[in-house]
């Protein structure tokens, strides 16, 4: 590691670091465009000069592409260097519009800072400026060329980093565009990193446009709740709205990119149909006497048939502290313990997550770092996007992906893909030494250098990602087989810690169907949909004789509460998830609760209503609730605290702070649970797989309405080889009957996918809602529409 | 007109070119036989390097130095680029060579393909020269008939495959890296060096890029020896003869075949037959468009790589475009900068933006409406684009400039001054 | 309509392409073919070329519009390429732009009403010893005078009628 000196500062950096790199680490401003450290540099900009005095390299260089070496002396401000910069600064000037007081990045814009640091200030050039006509990118991204400095940092973002094959750079000279070939939507699902790191305002959030100035936004670092990754966001609101979402950094996971998904989906938390106020039998109470009135009911219910009657069920949406205190709650009452998702198979998925050794478990960094990468059962575009990403590093690097799984999968680099039905998945994995591809993979495996397994908890359940663990273990040569697993929520791993001490073998549906239950909490989860049978379960709920609810979407399941409570969303109100990886990252509130004055006040000025509390602010966090239920009177801090103790394994839970990169769990000791056997021979000549969608399918993305744009038509879709044996064409309207009901679609073709299934992804708003994935294929029929009437 | 000894152009005959027969007629292929049945490659390298050989393109890097870094021992494939761009005002001389003679290259190609113990190569032409692309065709199908290219050539065991590439216009593909990318097919900006191409060029894979006149050479080294071919040149540390394309306000505007060393008053005297309509000669470009002015002091200088670079120019190419003293130097300037300009390929902020903002610096002074300060912004400009631009395009850019700050900055002062142009 | 390339040419670029380790190398062919057949290379071109080469559209159009001499706009039957470098411009480049411009009442950039002739300003076209020069398409024509360019610009007209 080379120790050199800048500015009279001595600094060390990582082998292989620049000099820009080592500047950054101590604080000195270098003015850079091109350079980004997820990124590298490409010498494009020229903004960076500063002077070598001592080094193999001597005089005036860039300092991205001057290594840093022993003993160097660096200097910045050399009176050469220093008019270098204002130099550099006056040319991307030239053509720059200098309109800031119009344009969204205005307070945030790195070429204002940088120009300002590079020392130019007064404009000497009085010529013609060049200027271009614009694209139209779509909803999410708006592009205002004019501004552009031409760093390339864009393309190399979309099309280097992400992946995206529909953007790029034309022309010549100084007339370089970037752009799409012709206007239309960007297709990449990680269109928005062009926003974060376009230096200036060339990109900008359409979903935000003109609304607010970046020094009037209220944010706060968090954690994406979209899938179970948990990669780092920045969200920003302004008079109660959440309006925007950009990148965290967090150099373990996501680095610097987020999903579109995760970007321009966090409307939900502005949903016009967000419950907001207490409600018994549906009707609007005081908060107090709600929570009031569900203490009485639940001692007087726990009184009179015992705490056997009561269920408490919560989420991979809930944070850690509110799933543990619901623990204690069960405890209070002498009720079973929660279960932690309303899908026994997900999870189950969840609790054999948790219970892998927390050494095993790899990281997106070490993803990224990887040479072989297994995939197994994993859609990632759909389940967790960000993974795609990494993939792409690791392929880019070198690395080889190989997939296994029935989907029709697609990847933003090269991969292999084997579309192996589920069943012949879980098959192969309980017996890999008899299954000739998976034992060549795994003599891949054990030779390669830091190899990694993904496995997708949704297709594989508990039982595959157990067998994925053996496998792993089998595959180990002189290095550790990682895996990562994929689960379903922000904190479905946290759960499957939860869970993983309590009887967790009951199957709350039965429990609900045969009477024996007579209250059911359910903190901030929809049963109705997120179970694998959601008719049965919406049946199984009416029979309920106090159904509380705490939630802050408008589901279903709000809708028939007995007695509902708002709480607040994930943007307001601190807490902790736990990642796939088992990684515990805080969360701090963003905003407060409310109503959002554009709502009330219709774009004009909010009504005249006198109030002691703002409108629409009466949700509190599912912890708040929980403890008032508890008389718990600790912080976060002393919560925190005291789950330290019953749990180890979190012991440093208590040293969090959003914005950090999080803190592993330390093994939570030997939990295996003995798994239970799945019943893998299906029966019947079709099967129907249902699947995550891109868009739409996760826990929050149903309630965005920005996203909707990108959801997809519902549609069955099948092998065209099965799709000839049975004399179907592709787009024919075909009647598929199954347990969950009958649906009339159209049949697409895809040809990546395994044979012998049908497929339908699962899409809200759409008969296909209830196709919940998560579960084993199901029996079905499928008839042309014609030969069923 | 002393004679100079013909080697590029000893077939050529004005209007025709010279094919297989012709250019077998006066020993063509001659020196393929005698290397490939009598001379290793290493000794091939060590002839050129001791001929005294320098690139031909402009930057006029010892040939044989530049061959004995490439890993000829790597596997392959491994490629022999020959750079035909030729796309920077006042050169033309690759273009006159290859419409008289293009069996010269092709041999020369096979027999540095040999030397460097490369399977492969690609002919890069540019757009502009439809006709040379097409005696290039000719030559390449004639040669591969008559067995001086593809599978074992002449029966010694070597293959060499070459491919043309005909260009779509643009100088930036003049450029090593660049063309490389255009050879990809890629967006043709320059590559960041290290890794040179040597170590990983086109397709990643180790590349030699030569120019068209320099691969010519190297059959006639072969037969002459490096002792003959150095003797060539009229200074003793010259070698070879040069191809100096005339152009500009001469009475005779052509391409000849002259000893390197030279002198400049010859070349303008003599071949050129003085400068045109009785005028005065005031300067000229000596090798391109990116080489800083010469001017009647320098009338005496031989014409080489270092004693040009001794009075601070360059030999570039031998383009010479020669200036009578009716001509504005500001104006041919700011002519030479819009060239640059619109050349850029829009990679780096110096060439991207810099090089117009000279240009209208340039143009407000020579519309008589520049400023004292604008000639020290000038001056400025100069001192920030040289040397730290991304390739060469900006640095040679900054060659017509340095000439007209370092030689006619009274001539800068004078349309300033009067506020209007002079000539 | 004119189609862009004659089947049996994409035919054999498509059995190139799968042939060639890197296909990509083919775009620059493939687009001046397309120039050559088409007359210029509309958006379809592009995407042609792209089908071939297996590659994304705008992986194709960011090399297509790096280009001078590919057209991605349409040009008249003959564009008319004229040499504003230094040698050519030193001997009357200038007039010779302003004599074209003014015989076919059309400034650079733009086409005659009849389609049949395009100015566009090129840099250097290696015709420095015969300066002022131009290219009509690939046809080049040095040391011109106003009275040879309007023998060459009737010449093209004759041979655009016959």
């Amino acid at each position: 590691m080379p120790t050199l000196t800048i500015d009279n500062q001595t600094v060390i950096v990582a082998e292989g670091g620049s000099v820009l790199d080592a500047a950054i680490a101590l604080g000195i401003v270098v003015p850079h465009y091109c350079y980004h450290p997820a990124l590298g540099a490409v010498g494009a900009c020229r903004q960076c000069a500063v002077t070598i005095l001592e080094g193999s390299q001597k005089g005036l260089k860039m300092a991205c592409l001057i290594p840093a070496e022993d003993d160097m002396q660096v200097s910045t401000c050399e009176e050469e260097a220093v008019a270098f910069r204002a130099q550099v600064g006056e040319w991307l000037m030239t053509n720059h519009p200098h309109d800031c007081p119009v344009c969204d990045e205005g307070g945030e814009c790195q070429l204002q800072e940088m120009t300002i640091g590079a020392g130019h200030g007064i404009r000497r050039y009085r010529g013609n400026k060049r200027t271009y006509l614009n694209q139209d990118l779509g909803p999410f991204v708006a592009q205002e060329m004019n501004r552009c400095i031409q760093c390339y940092r864009c393309v190399r973002t979309y099309k280097d980093y992400c992946g995206g094959e529909d953007f790029g750079v034309m022309g010549s000279q100084q007339r370089v565009f970037f752009g799409r070939f012709k206007d239309g939507p960007l297709e990449s699902d990680f269109s928005g990193n062009l926003i974060d790191f376009c230096p200036t305002g060339v990109f900008t959030d359409r979903t935000n446009r003109f609304r607010t100035r970046s020094w009037d936004l209220q944010q706060a670092p968090s954690i994406c709740p979209h899938c179970s990754l948990g990669c780092s966001i920045l969200p920003g609101g302004r008079y109660q709205e959440l309006q925007r979402v950009r990148a965290g950094g967090n150099r373990l996971t996501n680095d610097s990119f987020i999903c579109d998904r995760a970007r321009f989906g966090s409307d939900w938390n502005n949903h016009p149909k967000r419950p907001r106020e207490a409600r018994i039998s549906g009707e609007k109470v005081e908060f107090p006497y709600a929570l009031e009135l569900l203490e009485e009911r639940l001692e007087k219910l726990v009184e009179e048939y015992g705490g056997e009657t009561l269920r408490l069920l919560g989420s991979p949406r809930a944070s850690f502290e509110a799933n543990l205190l619901l623990k204690k709650l069960a405890e209070k009452y002498g009720a079973p313990a929660p279960y932690y998702d309303a899908h026994p198979r997900r999870a189950f998925a969840a609790r054999m997550a948790a219970s892998i050794p927390s050494g095993q478990l790899a990281s997106l960094k070490q993803l990224r770092e990887s040479d072989l990468i297994l995939l197994v059962g994993v859609d990632p575009l759909a389940e967790a996007p960000v993974l795609a990403l990494a993939l792409r590093q690791a392929a880019r690097a070198g690395a080889r992906i190989v997939a296994l799984d029935p989907r029709p999968l697609e990847l933003p680099c090269d991969f292999e893909h084997h579309p192996l039905t589920q069943e012949s998945l879980l098959r192969g994995l309980s017996a890999p030494e008899e299954n000739e591809l998976l034992e060549s993979l795994r003599q891949q495996l054990e030779t390669s250098q830091r190899p990694v397994l993904v496995g997708g908890g949704e297709l594989l359940g508990g039982e595959g990602l157990r067998l994925l663990l053996h496998f792993s273990e089998s595959c180990c040569g002189s290095h550790d087989c990682l895996i990562f697993p994929v689960l379903h929520g922000p904190n479905s791993f946290g759960g499957g810690i939860l869970g993983a001490t309590g009887d967790s073998n009951r199957n709350l549906i039965e429990d609900l169907e045969n009477g024996n239950v007579r209250a059911l909490i359910c903190v901030e989860t929809d049963p109705a949909i997120e179970h694998s049978e959601p008719g049965r379960m919406q049946l199984a709920l009416s029979r309920l004789e106090l159904l509380a609810v705490f939630d802050h979407l408008p589901t279903n399941t709000v809708a028939t509460a007995d007695i509902f409570l708002p709480t607040r969303t994930i943007y307001e109100c601190a807490g902790t998830f736990i990642n796939n990886e088992g990684r515990m990252q805080a969360f701090d509130p963003v905003l407060e609760p409310g109503i959002p004055i554009v709502v009330t006040g219709s774009g004009g000025h909010p009504p005249r209503q006198f109030e002691t509390t703002p409108p629409g602010s009466a949700p509190r966090s599912a912890v708040h609730l929980l403890q008032w239920l508890l008389k718990d009177r600790n912080d976060l801090f002393g919560l925190r605290r005291q789950i330290i103790k019953e749990l180890p394994c979190l012991r440093d839970l208590d040293r969090l702070a959003a914005g950090d990169n999080g803190r592993r769990i330390a093994d939570c000791g030997d939990t295996l649970e003995e798994s239970r056997t799945e019943i893998w021979a299906q029966e019947g000549e079709l099967q129907v797989l249902p699947i995550t969608a891109r868009y739409g399918s996760d826990l929050y993305s149903r309630w965005s309405q920005s996203l909707t744009s990108r959801f997809e038509e519902p549609s069955v879709w099948i092998h065209p080889v099965e799709a000839a044996e049975r004399g179907f064409v592709n787009g024919q309207k075909v009647v598929l009957r199954t347990v969950v009901g009958h649906f009339h679609l159209p049949l697409v073709f895809k040809a990546k996918m395994a044979r012998g299934r049908l497929i339908v992804p699962c899409l809200p708003g759409t008969p296909l809602e209830v196709f919940t994935p998560g579960g084993l294929s199901l029996p079905c029929k499928i008839y042309s529409e014609v030969d069923n009437a | 007109m002393s004679s100079t000894p013909q080697l590029l152009f000893k077939n050529r005959i004005p209007g025709k070119t010279a094919f297989l027969k012709e250019y077998c007629k006066t020993g063509g292929y001659s020196a393929l036989v005698k290397a490939l049945k009598t001379m290793s490659p290493a000794e091939i390298v060590q002839l050129v390097k001791s001929s005294g050989l320098r690139g031909r393109g402009g930057a006029g890097f010892s040939t044989g130095l530049k061959w004995s870094f490439f890993p000829s021992d790597k596997p392959a494939p491994k490629y022999l680029v020959c750079n035909c761009d030729e796309m920077e005002p006042g050169t033309y001389k690759d273009g006159e060579l290859l419409a008289a003679d293009p069996h010269q290259l092709v041999e020369g190609m096979v027999l540095s393909a040999y030397a460097l113990n490369v399977d492969e190569g690609y002919i890069f032409i540019r757009y502009a020269y439809e006709g040379q692309f097409k005696n290039l065709q000719k030559a390449v199908a004639e040669a591969k008939k008559a067995g001086y290219l593809g599978k074992n050539i002449l029966g010694s065991g070597f293959d060499f495959e070459l491919h043309l590439h005909g260009s779509a216009g643009r100088y930036i593909l003049g450029e090593e890296t660049a063309l490389l990318n255009g050879l990809e097919g890629k967006r043709p900006n320059p590559r960041i060096k290290p890794p040179f191409p040597a170590e990983r060029g086109l397709f990643g894979r180790p590349t030699t890029v030569n120019n068209v006149e320099t691969l010519a050479n190297i059959p006639h080294i072969i037969n002459g020896g490096s002792e003959w071919f150095k003797g060539l040149a009229r200074n003793p540390e010259g070698a070879g003869t040069k191809l100096f394309g005339l152009s500009g306000h001469l009475n005779v505007t052509e391409c000849f075949e002259l000893p390197v060393g030279i002198p400049l008053s010859e070349i303008v005297e003599v071949y050129g037959g003085g400068v045109w309509k009785s005028r005065k000669f005031k300067a000229c470009l000596p090798g391109g468009a990116s080489t800083p002015y010469l001017t009647a002091e320098h009338m005496d200088i031989p014409l080489d790589f270092d004693t040009l670079a001794a009075v601070g120019s360059r030999f570039g190419t031998a383009g010479v475009t020669v200036f009578d003293d009716k001509t504005c130097m500001v104006a041919v300037t700011l002519n030479l900068l819009q060239f640059f300009a619109r050349e850029s390929c829009g990679w780096c902020t110096p060439c991207r933006d810099g090089l117009p903002l000279v240009c209208w610096l340039l143009e407000k002074i020579e519309k008589g409406q520049g400023t004292m300060g604008d000639l020290e912004m000038l001056k400025e400009q100069y001192r920030h684009i040289g040397g730290r631009s991304f390739c060469a395009l900006a640095e040679g850019a900054m060659g017509p400039l340095d000439g007209l700050m370092r030689l006619f900055e009274q001539e800068v002062i004078d349309h300033i001054e009067k506020g209007h142009c002079p000539f | 309509m004119k189609k862009l390339l004659l089947k049996k040419e994409i035919d054999a670029f498509r059995k190139k392409a799968q042939k060639l380790e890197h296909p990509r190398e083919m775009v620059i062919d493939l687009l001046r073919a397309i120039q050559d057949h088409f007359g210029w290379v509309p958006d379809a071109g592009v995407e042609l070329a792209a089908d071939i080469l297996g590659v994304p559209p705008i992986e194709v159009e960011e090399v297509a519009t790096f280009y001078d001499k590919i057209y991605r706009q349409k040009v008249g039957r003959y564009p008319i390429h004229i040499c504003d470098s230094i040698c050519c411009w030193i001997r009357g480049g200038e007039e010779i732009a302003a004599h074209l411009q003014q015989q076919l009442g059309i400034k650079l950039g733009q086409t005659t009403s009849d389609g049949l002739f395009t100015l566009l300003p090129t840099c250097c076209l290696g015709g420095c010893g015969r300066a002022p020069s131009i290219m009509v398409g690939k046809r080049f024509y040095g040391h011109l005078t106003c009275d040879g360019l309007d023998q060459i610009i009737a010449q093209l007209r004759e041979e655009a009628v016959g």
